[in-house]
């Protein structure tokens, strides 16, 4: 039986930070996960506030926002931890909270995030001369034409020249970047011949989809030297290769340090005593098993994640410690028609209410329980959508509680 | 077919996330497989109603790390499994298949011949050295586990214990039976150092593991009837029936109940432990016994995906870890791609052995002092990629034991 100073409820973004933290300190973490978490759909930016400077933003938020609650010390201590930990897995993140990045999408038009993989830099396209957009025959859902045409919006003055290589991928099942991206780090030969074949300087950039490898940077890298201009990744639909390389690295350094990391474990609720968890108890298909620990950590991923279920309208609730669930009031704020709409969603702000320790709290404001901490998505109070906050809110809660 | 079963209904949860994609160990390594997605939930459902079927589905492998990347629990792999079993209505099973299927049936028919056990080692190098195993489909890349003197059942009257009131029944599955009867003994050491007698049960048949994987599923079906009256008898006198192979504790757990649906099998299911989890019940009700021998040794753990799905954490490791001087590290590098006889099959060698190069190279670091993994095919896989021979966790706790 183990006996663990902390327990990780969750798989995703937030919970494997959270567990990487602890890991750090030098405490024996377990993670409790259900289904491979948000990492293999997402693309790897960690979006922070959808402002052009999200530090200033973050500064003027109000009392209730949970990065207020956060606070900003431990929300760049959680963007320096990340890179610390991706760079040690080879696998280089860019960014801080004073600017946001450019990234390419596989449509072709940019957005900004704050952390991000250096492979998905696109800062430099303003200054060159020519960029190469490459697509590669069989991967469906990136047009390098289209790109061109959205990107010839942005950067009027650079010369565009869409490509498309033949690396043998055809044949066998419809391929998606995660196939090809595996492929090529089994043998980048032809992909680098190709690549060099279009005469590439300095001053040029060639666009790629996301395709130099699934764990790490080694294929970049390798590909790289070989050329002379710079290489740019861009996003793409799920599953996507820089989603699965942040989740490889996350969970080599957990793995490398001596965290458990137990799969399919189905948590259903929690053992109690005075104001205090004492354990948590997974069922699989025919018994239960109780794991103790000194402290817990919710990161079930909130309505997305599952972590907040709704089985009755107006009536969400959080299934492992019925946690109170505070959400807004009435049918019509709960969906704005358009999801991705500028205005901010009701459903959005749904979510546990917590203090400055990342504690669930009650009604006056109480901490429920002193060892439980509740973070990423599961936190309410903000609109992620609207707010772009979704990754910054996951690690830097995530630090904030396993700092605690 | 049966249209109760709930697997095929567990299709309508997919949200098209693909999770399990990302998480397929044959997807990755070749691209005529059309993946989980696709073969399960997607065409899955239909395919039961209509008469097409997806041929790529012959390339899965069982090893269910796409089960445990889903989100929403669909019964992936089962799917896949009732799905192959009728494409066998259909398609006739090349020998190999048979063969591989049958292993009990095999092990039985040498053992009853006059120098059976010698001539059938024999018969397997030569056979290889022949080609006859070729020409069946096996590959002749690897050579057939050898089979022991004398089988486990035939050796167990000899094995000296002391009685208890407390027994448990063993499971012994057909390769610690018929290959490494060893396992069986340490096995047994294990529990009367824990004051437990084991008992067998000559009645039980193969669990039915390979049945399944090769599409032979009414055989599968009139293998689990008979063991789950047998294990539902001695849940009746209250004797739990254990076993230290992690491919029949899954089967005799849960498969049965999820691919045949009867209420007889879950709660069957409910008597059935892994050997390690049985251990960690007794440390949970105080009843294991810490006297162990210091063993000083660094294991170096290759965890089972079948073990992974039972989701019951990693009793093992846990475990040994009592042991003074022994430190447990996870081998972190997925499938290992041999999935029960799936390696054995001439048209899938390469394949198991691409999936298996990243375990083999973790291996090849020789940064331990052994091996250790639940299961046998994946100790043969180890051993074959690597040379070196793992041996089953069981074991290194019966030296703990061991006072003379
Ligand atoms: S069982 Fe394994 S091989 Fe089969 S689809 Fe799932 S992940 Fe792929
Ligand atoms: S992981 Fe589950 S929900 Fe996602 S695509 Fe696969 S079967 Fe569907």
């Amino acid at each position: 039986m183990i006996d663990s100073d902390v327990i990780v409820i969750g798989g995703g973004l937030a919970g494997l930070m959270a567990a990487c933290v602890a890991v750090r300190r030098k405490e024996k973490v377990t993670v409790l996960t259900f289904g491979s978490g948000s990492l293999p759909l997402a693309s790897g930016a960690i979006d922070f506030y959808n402002s052009k400077f999200p530090e200033t933003a973050i500064k003027n938020l109000p009392v209730g926002h949970p990065y207020y609650r956060i606070g900003l010390p431990a929300i760049k201590d959680s963007i320096n931890f990340l890179k610390d930990v991706t760079a040690r897995a080879n696998l280089p993140y860019t960014g801080d909270l004073s600017f946001q990045i450019p990234i390419v999408t596989a449509v072709g038009t940019l957005k900004y995030s704050t952390l991000i993989p250096e492979s998905m830099d696109a800062s430099l396209l303003g200054d060159v001369k020519k960029i190469f957009v490459v697509g590669i025959r069989g991967i469906k859902d990136f047009y390098p034409r289209m790109l061109v045409d959205n990107l010839k919006k942005y950067f009027s003055n650079a010369d565009f020249n869409p490509v498309t290589f033949d690396l043998n991928l055809l044949g066998g099942r419809d391929i998606n970047c995660m196939d090809a991206a595996q492929m090529i780090a089994d043998n980048d030969e032809l992909f680098i011949n190709e690549l060099k074949g279009l005469n590439a300087t300095p001053e040029d950039a060639i666009i790629i989809p996301p395709v130099l490898g699934t764990t790490d940077n080694s294929t970049r890298v390798t590909v790289k030297t070989q050329l002379h201009a710079a290489l740019i990744e861009t996003t793409c639909l799920p599953p996507a290769p820089t989603g699965v390389r942040l989740q490889r690295a996350l969970t080599k350094y957990l793995e490398d340090n001596g965290a458990r990391i137990y799969k399919n474990a189905n948590v259903f609720g929690g053992v109690v005593e005075e104001n205090r968890i004492t354990g948590v108890v997974t069922k699989n298909s025919v018994r239960e098993k109780f794991y103790p620990a000194r402290k817990f950590i919710l990161a079930t991923g909130g309505f997305y994640g599952g972590g907040i279920v709704m089985r009755e309208f107006d009536k969400p609730h959080e299934p492992i410690f019925d946690l109170p669930v505070k959400y807004i009031v009435g049918e019509e704020n709960w969906s704005n028609p358009k999801l991705f709409a500028d205005k901010p969603q009701g459903f959005a702000a749904t979510g546990i209410f917590v203090d400055s320790k990342m504690r669930p709290i009650d009604s006056d404001g109480q901490p429920l329980f002193e060892n439980l901490h509740v973070i990423g998505a599961n936190i309410g109070g903000k609109d992620f959508i609207h707010e772009k906050s979704l990754g910054g809110i996951a690690i830097s809660s995530a630090y904030k509680a396993a700092t605690i | 077919m049966s249209d109760n079963v709930k697997a095929i209904f567990s299709g309508d949860r997919c949200l098209s996330c693909t999770a399990c994609m990302a998480a397929c160990p044959v997807m990755a390594a070749i691209k005529d497989y059309r993946g989980p997605k696709l073969v399960a939930p997607a065409h899955g459902r239909l395919h039961f109603s209509q008469e097409d079927i997806e041929e790529s589905l012959n390339y899965c492998s069982n090893c269910k790390s796409c089960d445990r990347a889903c989100p929403s629990g669909v019964a992936i792999s089962t799917m896949i499994m009732l799905q192959r079993a009728e494409y066998y209505k259909r398609n006739s099973h090349i020998r190999a298949e048979d063969m591989l299927a049958h292993t009990e049936r095999m092990a039985n028919t040498v053992r009853s011949m006059p120098f059976g056990v010698t001539l059938a080692n024999i018969g397997m190098t030569l056979g290889q050295s022949l080609g006859v195993f070729s020409a069946m489909g096996i590959t002749d890349k690897r050579n057939l586990p050898a089979y022991a003197e004398m089988s486990f059942k035939d050796k167990f009257p000899t094995i000296a214990q002391e009685s208890s009131e407390k027994k448990v029944v063993l499971f012994t599955g057909c390769y610690i039976n018929d290959n490494e009867p060893q396992i069986g003994e340490a096995f047994i050491k294990v529990m009367q150092a824990n004051g437990y007698e084991v008992l067998i049960d000559r009645e039980f048949k193969c669990c039915g593991s390979p049945l399944v994987a090769n599409g032979f599923l009414d055989e599968a079906r009139q293998h689990a009837d008979n063991n789950v009256a047998r294990i539902l008898e001695w849940k009746e006198q209250g004797i739990p029936v254990v076993t230290p192979c992690t491919s029949c504790s899954l089967m005799l757990k849960e498969e049965y109940y999820e691919l045949f649906d009867d209420e007889d099998m879950r709660r069957a299911g409910e008597n059935v432990f892994d050997a390690f989890e049985f251990l960690e019940v007794l440390q949970q009700m105080d009843e294991f016994n810490y006297d162990l021998n210091d063993l000083n040794q660094k294991l170096l753990y290759h965890v089972p995906c079948h073990l992974k799905s039972q989701a019951i954490g990693l009793p093992a490791a846990d475990i040994l870890e009592l042991i003074g001087g022994v430190t447990v590290k996870t081998a972190n590098a997925g499938c290992c791609g041999m999935s029960g006889n799936y390696g054995f099959q001439k048209d899938k060698y390469d394949i198991a052995m691409k999936i298996g190069a990243k375990l083999f190279e973790r291996v090849n670091k020789k940064d331990f002092d052994q091996v250790i993994s639940d299961c046998h095919t994946c100790r043969i896989q180890i051993e074959h990629g690597t040379k070196i021979k793992p041996v089953h966790p069981i074991e290194i706790l019966a030296q703990a034991y061991q006072f003379d």
